[in-house]
Protein backbone atom coordinates (compact mmCIF):
# COMPACT_ATOMS: atom_id res chain seq x y z
CA UNK A 1 0.00 0.00 0.00
CA UNK A 2 2.61 2.42 1.28
CA UNK A 3 4.77 1.30 -2.09
CA UNK A 4 1.27 2.31 -4.38
CA UNK A 5 1.03 5.27 -2.79
CA UNK A 6 5.23 6.31 -3.71
CA UNK A 7 4.40 5.21 -6.85
CA UNK A 8 1.54 7.20 -7.59
CA UNK A 9 3.62 9.95 -6.04
CA UNK A 10 6.33 9.37 -8.76
CA UNK A 11 3.71 9.21 -11.44
CA UNK A 12 2.41 12.41 -10.26
CA UNK A 13 5.62 13.99 -10.60
CA UNK A 14 7.34 12.70 -13.36
CA UNK A 15 5.11 14.53 -15.78
CA UNK A 16 5.49 18.00 -14.21
CA UNK A 17 9.34 17.47 -14.58
CA UNK A 18 8.93 16.54 -17.96
CA UNK A 19 6.57 19.73 -18.96
CA UNK A 20 8.21 21.92 -16.91
CA UNK A 21 11.79 21.46 -18.44
CA UNK A 22 11.21 22.70 -21.90
CA UNK A 23 10.56 26.64 -20.42
CA UNK A 24 12.64 29.37 -21.21
CA UNK A 25 14.74 26.95 -23.46
CA UNK A 26 11.98 26.34 -26.17
CA UNK A 27 14.01 25.14 -29.57
CA UNK A 28 11.30 26.79 -31.76
CA UNK A 29 10.75 30.52 -31.93
CA UNK A 30 8.40 32.72 -34.21
CA UNK A 31 7.68 36.36 -35.15
CA UNK A 32 5.47 38.73 -37.14
CA UNK A 33 7.73 39.45 -40.45
CA UNK A 34 5.11 40.95 -42.78
CA UNK A 35 4.07 43.83 -42.22
CA UNK A 36 7.46 44.46 -40.73
CA UNK A 37 6.85 44.04 -36.62
CA UNK A 38 9.01 45.82 -34.17
CA UNK A 39 11.24 43.01 -33.47
CA UNK A 40 11.27 42.52 -37.56
CA UNK A 41 12.73 46.04 -37.85
CA UNK A 42 15.02 45.50 -35.19
CA UNK A 43 16.62 42.18 -37.82
CA UNK A 44 16.05 44.49 -41.21
CA UNK A 45 18.38 47.42 -39.21
CA UNK A 46 15.84 50.32 -39.46
CA UNK A 47 15.96 50.59 -36.21
CA UNK A 48 19.61 50.59 -34.71
CA UNK A 49 21.36 47.85 -32.53
CA UNK A 50 22.03 50.23 -30.16
CA UNK A 51 18.50 50.40 -29.51
CA UNK A 52 16.75 47.41 -30.30
CA UNK A 53 19.97 44.86 -28.45
CA UNK A 54 19.17 41.13 -28.68
CA UNK A 55 16.22 41.46 -31.06
CA UNK A 56 18.50 42.83 -33.98
CA UNK A 57 20.09 38.83 -33.90
CA UNK A 58 16.75 37.14 -32.50
CA UNK A 59 13.92 38.69 -33.53
CA UNK A 60 12.16 35.31 -33.37
CA UNK A 61 12.53 34.96 -29.26
CA UNK A 62 10.89 37.41 -27.26
CA UNK A 63 9.20 34.73 -25.34
CA UNK A 64 7.50 34.62 -22.16
CA UNK A 65 4.57 33.29 -20.19
CA UNK A 66 1.20 32.95 -22.22
CA UNK A 67 -1.09 35.63 -21.08
CA UNK A 68 0.81 38.69 -21.21
CA UNK A 69 -0.14 42.25 -22.98
CA UNK A 70 3.52 43.64 -24.22
CA UNK A 71 6.10 43.21 -27.17
CA UNK A 72 9.29 41.86 -25.23
CA UNK A 73 7.29 38.69 -23.38
CA UNK A 74 8.58 40.34 -20.24
CA UNK A 75 11.98 38.76 -21.42
CA UNK A 76 14.49 41.34 -19.89
CA UNK A 77 17.20 41.38 -23.17
CA UNK A 78 14.41 42.05 -25.60
CA UNK A 79 13.11 44.80 -23.20
CA UNK A 80 13.54 47.86 -25.63
CA UNK A 81 10.66 46.35 -28.18
CA UNK A 82 8.40 47.11 -25.09
CA UNK A 83 9.40 51.11 -25.34
CA UNK A 84 6.72 52.89 -27.46
CA UNK A 85 9.69 55.99 -27.64
CA UNK A 86 12.08 54.12 -29.89
CA UNK A 87 11.44 55.13 -33.72
CA UNK A 88 9.35 52.13 -34.99
CA UNK A 89 7.71 52.45 -38.75
CA UNK A 90 4.02 52.68 -38.11
CA UNK A 91 2.31 50.49 -40.95
CA UNK A 92 -1.32 52.58 -42.69
CA UNK A 93 -3.43 50.21 -42.70
CA UNK A 94 -7.50 49.72 -43.51
CA UNK A 95 -10.05 47.70 -41.66
CA UNK A 96 -8.60 44.33 -42.31
CA UNK A 97 -4.92 43.05 -42.06
CA UNK A 98 -2.69 40.77 -43.32
CA UNK A 99 -0.16 39.49 -41.45
CA UNK A 100 2.57 36.49 -41.78
CA UNK A 101 4.70 34.64 -39.05
CA UNK A 102 8.21 33.48 -39.98
CA UNK A 103 9.34 30.43 -37.55
CA UNK A 104 12.69 29.36 -37.09
CA UNK A 105 11.23 25.72 -36.20
CA UNK A 106 7.71 24.71 -35.71
CA UNK A 107 6.08 24.13 -32.66
CA UNK A 108 2.76 22.34 -32.19
CA UNK A 109 0.47 25.72 -31.67
CA UNK A 110 -2.59 25.92 -29.13
CA UNK A 111 -3.45 29.38 -31.04
CA UNK A 112 -2.96 32.82 -32.18
CA UNK A 113 -3.97 35.64 -30.53
CA UNK A 114 -4.64 39.51 -31.49
CA UNK A 115 -4.88 42.42 -29.37
CA UNK A 116 -5.34 46.30 -29.22
CA UNK A 117 -5.69 47.06 -25.91
CA UNK A 118 -7.22 44.70 -24.25
CA UNK A 119 -9.33 43.80 -26.78
CA UNK A 120 -8.79 40.93 -28.88
CA UNK A 121 -9.52 41.39 -32.58
CA UNK A 122 -8.18 37.92 -33.81
CA UNK A 123 -8.01 34.88 -32.70
CA UNK A 124 -6.74 31.47 -35.20
CA UNK A 125 -6.95 28.33 -33.93
CA UNK A 126 -4.11 25.95 -33.84
CA UNK A 127 -5.36 22.83 -33.00
CA UNK A 128 -1.85 21.67 -31.46
CA UNK A 129 -0.74 20.67 -35.12
CA UNK A 130 2.46 22.31 -36.73
CA UNK A 131 2.02 25.87 -38.49
CA UNK A 132 1.95 26.12 -42.13
CA UNK A 133 4.51 27.44 -44.24
CA UNK A 134 3.94 30.76 -44.59
CA UNK A 135 1.27 31.34 -41.66
CA UNK A 136 -0.70 34.04 -42.84
CA UNK A 137 -3.76 35.66 -40.96
CA UNK A 138 -6.33 37.97 -41.82
CA UNK A 139 -7.68 39.87 -38.89
CA UNK A 140 -10.76 42.15 -38.58
CA UNK A 141 -9.87 45.69 -37.10
CA UNK A 142 -13.32 47.52 -37.42
CA UNK A 143 -14.02 49.91 -34.45
CA UNK A 144 -10.17 51.08 -34.16
CA UNK A 145 -8.67 54.24 -35.93
CA UNK A 146 -5.54 56.32 -35.66
CA UNK A 147 -2.37 54.67 -34.16
CA UNK A 148 -2.75 51.85 -32.71
CA UNK A 149 0.04 48.90 -31.13
CA UNK A 150 -1.37 45.44 -32.22
CA UNK A 151 -0.03 42.42 -30.16
CA UNK A 152 0.67 39.35 -32.19
CA UNK A 153 0.55 36.36 -29.86
CA UNK A 154 1.28 32.74 -30.67
CA UNK A 155 0.60 30.37 -28.23
CA UNK A 156 2.80 27.53 -28.40
CA UNK A 157 1.06 23.88 -27.10
CA UNK A 158 4.79 22.21 -25.41
CA UNK A 159 5.62 24.10 -23.65
CA UNK A 160 3.93 27.40 -20.95
CA UNK A 161 5.60 30.15 -23.19
CA UNK A 162 4.19 32.19 -25.75
CA UNK A 163 6.33 34.19 -28.34
CA UNK A 164 5.39 38.18 -28.82
CA UNK A 165 5.25 40.46 -31.29
CA UNK A 166 3.83 44.16 -31.87
CA UNK A 167 3.27 45.97 -34.92
CA UNK A 168 2.44 49.65 -34.55
CA UNK A 169 -0.25 50.45 -37.15
CA UNK A 170 -2.19 53.66 -38.44
CA UNK A 171 -5.60 52.51 -39.35
CA UNK A 172 -7.89 54.51 -40.79
CA UNK A 173 -8.43 55.68 -44.84
CA UNK A 174 -11.19 52.61 -44.99
CA UNK A 175 -11.48 50.10 -47.72
CA UNK A 176 -9.05 46.82 -47.64
CA UNK A 177 -5.35 46.76 -47.75
CA UNK A 178 -3.12 45.92 -50.26
CA UNK A 179 -0.96 42.81 -50.14
CA UNK A 180 1.56 43.37 -46.96
CA UNK A 181 4.44 44.63 -49.10
CA UNK A 182 2.90 47.59 -50.16
CA UNK A 183 1.17 48.52 -46.69
CA UNK A 184 4.25 51.04 -45.20
CA UNK A 185 4.54 54.38 -46.51
CA UNK A 186 8.23 54.94 -45.14
CA UNK A 187 10.52 55.80 -47.80
CA UNK A 188 13.19 53.21 -48.65
CA UNK A 189 16.07 53.32 -46.68
CA UNK A 190 19.18 55.25 -47.90
CA UNK A 191 21.34 52.05 -47.92
CA UNK A 192 22.47 50.39 -50.93
CA UNK A 193 19.88 47.41 -51.96
CA UNK A 194 20.14 44.66 -53.26
CA UNK A 195 17.12 45.58 -56.21
CA UNK A 196 19.58 47.78 -57.55
CA UNK A 197 21.44 44.80 -58.56
CA UNK A 198 22.47 45.40 -62.13
CA UNK A 199 22.96 49.15 -61.73
CA UNK A 200 25.21 49.54 -58.88
CA UNK A 201 27.95 47.44 -59.94
CA UNK A 202 30.97 49.70 -58.35
CA UNK A 203 33.57 51.02 -60.49
CA UNK A 204 36.64 48.35 -60.53
CA UNK A 205 39.10 48.64 -57.99
CA UNK A 206 36.86 49.85 -55.60
CA UNK A 207 36.78 49.17 -51.89
CA UNK A 208 34.86 46.48 -50.96
CA UNK A 209 32.02 47.77 -48.40
CA UNK A 210 28.83 45.71 -46.80
CA UNK A 211 25.65 46.23 -48.62
CA UNK A 212 26.89 46.68 -52.01
CA UNK A 213 25.64 44.58 -55.18
CA UNK A 214 28.57 43.07 -57.03
CA UNK A 215 28.19 41.65 -59.86
CA UNK A 216 30.18 38.29 -60.89
CA UNK A 217 33.23 40.06 -62.49
CA UNK A 218 33.77 43.10 -61.13
CA UNK A 219 36.60 43.69 -58.97
CA UNK A 220 37.35 45.28 -55.35
CA UNK A 221 40.31 45.84 -52.83
CA UNK A 222 40.61 44.74 -49.38
CA UNK A 223 43.27 44.84 -47.26
CA UNK A 224 46.10 45.70 -49.91
CA UNK A 225 44.56 43.41 -52.20
CA UNK A 226 42.94 43.11 -55.01
CA UNK A 227 39.45 40.38 -55.10
CA UNK A 228 37.05 39.54 -58.32
CA UNK A 229 33.92 38.65 -57.50
CA UNK A 230 32.69 35.17 -58.57
CA UNK A 231 29.27 35.08 -58.37
CA UNK A 232 26.50 37.58 -57.79
CA UNK A 233 25.30 39.11 -54.83
CA UNK A 234 24.71 41.84 -52.09
CA UNK A 235 28.01 41.90 -49.43
CA UNK A 236 27.59 41.76 -45.70
CA UNK A 237 29.71 41.40 -42.44
CA UNK A 238 31.06 38.36 -42.04
CA UNK A 239 31.42 37.87 -46.11
CA UNK A 240 34.95 40.16 -46.58
CA UNK A 241 36.33 38.82 -49.73
CA UNK A 242 39.59 37.26 -47.63
CA UNK A 243 36.73 35.05 -45.65
CA UNK A 244 34.52 33.71 -48.57
CA UNK A 245 36.65 32.15 -51.23
CA UNK A 246 33.42 31.19 -53.01
CA UNK A 247 32.14 34.56 -53.20
CA UNK A 248 35.94 36.07 -54.00
CA UNK A 249 39.14 34.93 -56.15
CA UNK A 250 42.13 36.72 -55.41
CA UNK A 251 43.80 38.22 -58.25
CA UNK B 1 51.92 28.43 -32.32
CA UNK B 2 49.90 31.33 -31.35
CA UNK B 3 47.02 29.06 -32.11
CA UNK B 4 48.11 27.01 -29.82
CA UNK B 5 48.62 29.06 -27.18
CA UNK B 6 45.10 30.87 -27.33
CA UNK B 7 43.41 27.17 -27.36
CA UNK B 8 45.66 25.93 -24.32
CA UNK B 9 44.42 29.38 -22.65
CA UNK B 10 40.58 29.35 -23.47
CA UNK B 11 41.30 25.66 -22.66
CA UNK B 12 42.59 27.01 -19.24
CA UNK B 13 40.01 29.58 -18.67
CA UNK B 14 37.14 27.20 -19.44
CA UNK B 15 37.82 24.35 -17.05
CA UNK B 16 34.67 22.52 -18.47
CA UNK B 17 33.69 18.82 -18.84
CA UNK B 18 34.23 17.18 -22.24
CA UNK B 19 37.21 19.01 -23.86
CA UNK B 20 39.56 16.68 -25.86
CA UNK B 21 42.57 16.78 -27.48
CA UNK B 22 43.66 15.58 -31.09
CA UNK B 23 46.14 12.75 -30.47
CA UNK B 24 49.73 13.82 -31.12
CA UNK B 25 51.24 13.38 -35.07
CA UNK B 26 47.41 13.76 -36.47
CA UNK B 27 48.56 17.50 -36.83
CA UNK B 28 46.10 20.40 -36.41
CA UNK B 29 46.50 21.25 -40.09
CA UNK B 30 44.61 19.00 -42.25
CA UNK B 31 42.91 20.23 -45.33
CA UNK B 32 40.14 17.96 -46.15
CA UNK B 33 39.38 19.49 -49.43
CA UNK B 34 40.48 18.36 -52.78
CA UNK B 35 43.53 20.05 -54.55
CA UNK B 36 41.58 22.35 -56.67
CA UNK B 37 39.49 23.73 -54.50
CA UNK B 38 40.35 27.06 -51.89
CA UNK B 39 42.68 25.88 -49.07
CA UNK B 40 39.90 25.05 -45.94
CA UNK B 41 40.48 26.15 -42.61
CA UNK B 42 41.58 24.03 -39.52
CA UNK B 43 40.48 23.31 -36.40
CA UNK B 44 42.79 23.76 -33.70
CA UNK B 45 42.91 20.53 -31.85
CA UNK B 46 41.51 21.17 -28.92
CA UNK B 47 37.68 21.04 -28.21
CA UNK B 48 35.02 20.24 -25.94
CA UNK B 49 31.46 18.64 -26.05
CA UNK B 50 29.81 22.17 -27.33
CA UNK B 51 32.01 22.43 -30.16
CA UNK B 52 31.34 18.91 -32.06
CA UNK B 53 27.34 19.05 -31.59
CA UNK B 54 27.59 22.50 -33.03
CA UNK B 55 29.61 21.89 -35.87
CA UNK B 56 27.60 18.16 -35.79
CA UNK B 57 24.27 20.30 -36.05
CA UNK B 58 25.83 22.67 -38.30
CA UNK B 59 26.91 20.32 -40.95
CA UNK B 60 23.10 18.98 -41.28
CA UNK B 61 21.73 23.08 -41.18
CA UNK B 62 23.94 23.45 -44.06
CA UNK B 63 22.81 20.83 -46.13
CA UNK B 64 19.28 21.77 -45.37
CA UNK B 65 20.08 25.73 -46.49
CA UNK B 66 21.76 24.30 -49.35
CA UNK B 67 18.96 22.02 -50.63
CA UNK B 68 16.28 24.79 -50.38
CA UNK B 69 18.72 27.56 -52.03
CA UNK B 70 18.87 25.60 -54.97
CA UNK B 71 15.08 25.38 -55.49
CA UNK B 72 15.45 29.37 -55.01
CA UNK B 73 18.23 29.37 -57.78
CA UNK B 74 15.90 27.71 -59.85
CA UNK B 75 12.36 29.31 -59.33
CA UNK B 76 12.52 32.98 -57.48
CA UNK B 77 11.39 35.56 -59.84
CA UNK B 78 13.07 38.65 -58.59
CA UNK B 79 17.22 38.68 -59.04
CA UNK B 80 17.61 39.81 -55.47
CA UNK B 81 16.25 36.73 -54.42
CA UNK B 82 17.74 34.19 -57.14
CA UNK B 83 21.29 36.16 -56.26
CA UNK B 84 20.82 35.60 -52.94
CA UNK B 85 20.02 32.05 -53.02
CA UNK B 86 22.91 31.71 -55.42
CA UNK B 87 25.67 33.12 -52.68
CA UNK B 88 23.74 31.10 -49.81
CA UNK B 89 24.38 27.73 -52.07
CA UNK B 90 28.23 28.62 -52.34
CA UNK B 91 29.10 29.99 -49.46
CA UNK B 92 27.41 27.25 -47.49
CA UNK B 93 29.08 24.42 -49.57
CA UNK B 94 32.71 26.04 -48.13
CA UNK B 95 31.23 25.86 -44.88
CA UNK B 96 30.49 22.76 -45.49
CA UNK B 97 33.51 21.55 -46.50
CA UNK B 98 35.78 23.01 -43.70
CA UNK B 99 33.16 21.36 -41.05
CA UNK B 100 33.21 17.75 -42.14
CA UNK B 101 37.15 18.40 -42.44
CA UNK B 102 37.11 19.35 -38.71
CA UNK B 103 34.77 16.59 -37.90
CA UNK B 104 37.41 14.29 -39.36
CA UNK B 105 40.96 15.98 -37.79
CA UNK B 106 38.67 15.25 -34.48
CA UNK B 107 37.74 11.77 -35.18
CA UNK B 108 33.91 12.88 -34.98
CA UNK B 109 31.01 11.35 -36.79
CA UNK B 110 29.00 13.47 -38.83
CA UNK B 111 26.13 12.50 -36.92
CA UNK B 112 22.68 11.96 -37.98
CA UNK B 113 20.80 15.62 -38.19
CA UNK B 114 17.08 14.42 -37.71
CA UNK B 115 18.33 12.63 -34.11
CA UNK B 116 20.58 15.13 -33.10
CA UNK B 117 17.16 17.89 -33.48
CA UNK B 118 15.20 15.04 -31.93
CA UNK B 119 17.66 14.62 -28.73
CA UNK B 120 17.31 18.89 -28.31
CA UNK B 121 13.50 18.94 -28.26
CA UNK B 122 13.42 20.89 -31.45
CA UNK B 123 11.24 20.28 -34.66
CA UNK B 124 13.38 21.95 -37.30
CA UNK B 125 11.62 23.66 -39.63
CA UNK B 126 13.22 22.17 -43.03
CA UNK B 127 12.86 18.77 -44.08
CA UNK B 128 12.94 17.06 -47.34
CA UNK B 129 9.27 16.83 -47.71
CA UNK B 130 8.86 20.79 -46.42
CA UNK B 131 11.42 21.70 -49.28
CA UNK B 132 10.05 19.28 -51.86
CA UNK B 133 6.72 21.12 -51.23
CA UNK B 134 8.19 24.36 -52.48
CA UNK B 135 8.50 23.28 -55.55
CA UNK B 136 4.88 22.70 -56.45
CA UNK B 137 4.64 26.91 -55.54
CA UNK B 138 5.54 29.30 -58.20
CA UNK B 139 5.53 33.15 -58.88
CA UNK B 140 5.26 35.61 -55.87
CA UNK B 141 3.87 32.94 -53.81
CA UNK B 142 7.27 30.79 -54.29
CA UNK B 143 9.28 33.79 -53.46
CA UNK B 144 7.07 34.62 -50.65
CA UNK B 145 7.44 31.26 -49.33
CA UNK B 146 10.97 30.35 -50.46
CA UNK B 147 12.57 33.94 -48.19
CA UNK B 148 10.10 32.62 -45.16
CA UNK B 149 11.65 29.48 -44.83
CA UNK B 150 15.13 30.67 -45.60
CA UNK B 151 14.87 33.97 -42.73
CA UNK B 152 13.43 31.53 -40.52
CA UNK B 153 15.93 28.18 -41.56
CA UNK B 154 19.09 31.27 -40.93
CA UNK B 155 17.23 32.50 -37.74
CA UNK B 156 17.68 29.06 -36.16
CA UNK B 157 21.67 28.97 -37.42
CA UNK B 158 21.93 32.35 -35.29
CA UNK B 159 20.38 30.72 -32.29
CA UNK B 160 22.85 27.72 -32.33
CA UNK B 161 25.70 29.89 -33.29
CA UNK B 162 25.21 32.17 -30.06
CA UNK B 163 25.01 29.04 -28.28
CA UNK B 164 28.28 27.63 -29.49
CA UNK B 165 29.85 31.49 -28.49
CA UNK B 166 28.85 30.68 -25.35
CA UNK B 167 29.30 27.23 -24.78
CA UNK B 168 32.47 26.25 -27.20
CA UNK B 169 36.09 27.05 -26.65
CA UNK B 170 37.88 25.54 -29.59
CA UNK B 171 38.73 29.24 -31.44
CA UNK B 172 38.19 28.30 -34.53
CA UNK B 173 34.72 26.82 -33.84
CA UNK B 174 33.49 29.81 -32.04
CA UNK B 175 34.95 32.40 -34.53
CA UNK B 176 33.29 30.47 -37.14
CA UNK B 177 30.21 30.53 -35.07
CA UNK B 178 30.42 34.76 -34.98
CA UNK B 179 30.77 34.87 -38.37
CA UNK B 180 27.51 32.84 -38.75
CA UNK B 181 25.78 35.40 -36.39
CA UNK B 182 26.96 38.47 -38.70
CA UNK B 183 26.20 36.91 -41.98
CA UNK B 184 22.95 35.11 -41.72
CA UNK B 185 21.53 38.34 -39.86
CA UNK B 186 22.85 40.12 -42.81
CA UNK B 187 20.56 38.09 -45.03
CA UNK B 188 17.77 37.78 -42.88
CA UNK B 189 17.87 41.67 -43.09
CA UNK B 190 18.15 41.24 -46.69
CA UNK B 191 15.15 38.96 -46.76
CA UNK B 192 12.79 41.06 -44.28
CA UNK B 193 13.39 43.77 -47.14
CA UNK B 194 12.62 41.90 -49.59
CA UNK B 195 9.05 39.82 -47.93
CA UNK B 196 7.82 43.41 -45.96
CA UNK B 197 9.06 46.11 -48.12
CA UNK B 198 11.66 48.63 -47.72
Amino acid sequence: MKLMRKAALVMAVVPAIVFITPVGSANAHGYVSSPASRSAQCARGDVSVDLCGQAKYEPQSAEGPKGLKNCSGANGAFAPLDNDGLPWKVTNTGQTLSLTWTFTARHATRDYEYFIGGTRVGYVAGNNQQPNNPTTHTINLAGFSGRQKLYAIWNISDTVNAFYSCIDLNIGGGGTTPPPTSTTTTPPPTTTTSSTTTTQQPPAGGTWAPNTSYAAGSTVTYGGSTYRCRQAHTSLNGWEPPNVAALWEKV
Amino acid sequence: MKRLVIAVAVLALAGCGGEAVVPEGQGAHGHGASSAAPPVPAASARFNDADVMFVQMMVDHLQLGISLSQVGLAKATTQEAKDLAGAIDVTQREELTMLKSWLKLWGKPEGDGANLHAAHGGQPLLDDKVINETKEKSGAEFDQLFLNLMTGHQGAGVEMALTEKKEGMNPETTAYAERVVNTRQGQISQMLKIIGGA
